[in-house]
């Protein structure tokens, strides 16, 4: 990639209404009422894997306690959500934490491009919210089966571990418990579709992020 | 349409594995295998409706104690499921019922090809299943406010609704009234992205279904014992 060329991961985007229902646009409009009338401590954005955590029961257990506002939309790619929190999703709102875990959608970028996407929404979170810690949860697994997309996850893992190690406002957080086993095969017990989370999936992921959570939130603030 | 035109979403088509990690392949080859070790009463067959249903508490607590296999699939149309059902799911089970909950994601179709869709489907499963009952649920509205899906998916359930009682085996159950109020806007406690259900959304559509699976499977024995006089 030259270093002319915009990474499409890293421009904000918003998401074309192909199917003409408007839903997206629906959601972030919510998101941006919702963010008017609630003190959130802890905010969630992302893609499917933050919306659906947030129809299980685990949600209602583990992050409402928090005072957790949760701003996921199914499908979002990087550039989607850096859309969504440069156009009124962080305005009226400042929690202390945001957790960010997306990625895992955007087809056809490289992991390169996908970090790129993920930082610059780091950054927009550090301009709109200068007291606010990122964490960045890392992408999990896919596919029943060892397949390309399980390497880039992995891929975009490694690198924005080592590019946030040296942010001071943000951290990133492995949260797969081993949904791969030993013979290289994700179980439908753990991800229904090989991609998203069943409850038990999603306690797997939620408890350490929960306990990780809090230990932030018990902090004295850094910055 | 024209007697002689395809309808093209009564085409069985499986689905291309653009994003690379063969995802939807792997589930079909698990359903396969899931009629190979189960002996269910109940088959669920559709899209990301019938999927996420089962990871809600309402799948244990109303549809588990029935014998179902769920064989749903997020995104699939009417020519997904046609090509599944076509290429293995009906193998080696003989279920007294077959809820069918597919076509919302058709959307490069018309109303008409979409409610085609859904009776070639359950044409289908009664060739193929000559004794089982098939409950097609109706098409829900989509999006916070109305918009042209929403009278699409309307007007499916509206040709359904002639068209399935000439299959004899085949009933329409249509809820869709539920998630509207009278303002016309779907509200994210029912649906929460104003298309897939919360735990809500669901109890809303599984109670009235529930009810009339536990209906067909009572009046099952009794149809046989006449049959056999
Ligand atoms: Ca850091």
């Amino acid at each position: 990639m030259s270093a002319e060329e915009p990474n499409p991961a890293a421009t904000p985007t918003p998401c074309v209404d192909t199917q003409g229902d408007g839903r997206w646009m629906s959601l972030h409009n919510r998101f941006v009422s919702d963010s008017k009338d609630k003190e959130p401590d802890v905010l969630f954005v992302g893609d499917s894997l933050v919306q659906l955590m947030h129809q299980f029961a685990i949600w209602r257990k583990l992050f409402s306690p928090l005072h957790t506002l949760n701003f996921g939309v199914g499908g979002d790619a990087t550039q989607h959500v850096l859309w969504r929190l440069s156009n009124g999703e962080l305005d009226n709102i400042s929690p202390k934490v945001v957790v960010l875990w997306v990625g895992t959608n955007n087809h056809g970028h490289t992991a390169e491009q996908i970090l790129g996407g993920i930082l610059a929404i780091i950054q927009v979170i550090k301009n709109k919210l200068p007291h606010a810690h990122t964490l960045v949860l890392g992408l999990l697994p896919r596919g029943k089966m060892p397949n390309p997309l399980r390497e880039r996850n992995a891929n975009v893992n490694k690198l924005i571990q080592e590019a946030v190690s040296s942010l001071p406002h943000a951290s990133f957080l492995d949260v797969d418990p081993g949904f791969v086993h030993s013979n290289g095969s994700i179980s439908h017990q753990d991800m229904y579709d090989y991609l998203h989370l069943t409850p038990q999936g999603y306690q797997a992921v939620c408890e350490p992020l929960h306990a990780h959570l809090k230990s932030i939130l018990d902090k004295p603030a850094e910055n | 349409m024209s007697g002689e035109e395809v309808n093209p979403a009564a085409v069985a088509q499986p689905v291309e594995d653009v994003q690379g990690d063969g995802r939807w392949m792997s589930q079909h080859t698990r359903f396969i295998q899931e009629c190979k070790d189960g002996e269910p009463d109940v088959l669920f067959v559709g899209d990301s409706m019938v999927q996420l249903m089962q990871q809600f508490e309402v799948w244990r607590e109303l549809f588990s104690p029935l014998h179902v296999l769920n064989f749903g699939i997020g995104g699939d149309t009417t020519c997904n499921v046609l090509w599944r059902l076509e290429n293995g799911e009906l193998e080696n089970i003989r279920p007294k019922a077959v809820v069918l909950w597919v076509g919302t994601n058709n959307y490069e179709h018309t109303a008409e090809q979409v409610a085609g869709g859904i009776l070639a489907i359950a044409q289908l499963l009664t060739s193929r299943l000559p004794k089982a009952k098939i409950v097609v649920l109706g098409l829900l509205p989509r999006g916070e406010r109305p918009n042209p899906l929403r009278e699409k998916n309307a007007a499916v359930n509206g040709l359904l609704r002639s068209w399935l009682p000439r299959l004899g085996q085949a009933q329409l159950l249509d809820v869709s009234r539920e998630f509207v109020p009278s303002d016309g806007t779907i509200i994210p406690q029912d649906m929460f992205d104003f298309l897939h259900l919360t735990s809500t959304g669901y109890r809303t559509v599984a109670k009235p279904l529930s009810d009339l699976l536990l209906q067909i499977l009572e009046e099952t024995p009794e149809e046989r014992r006449a049959s056999l006089v």
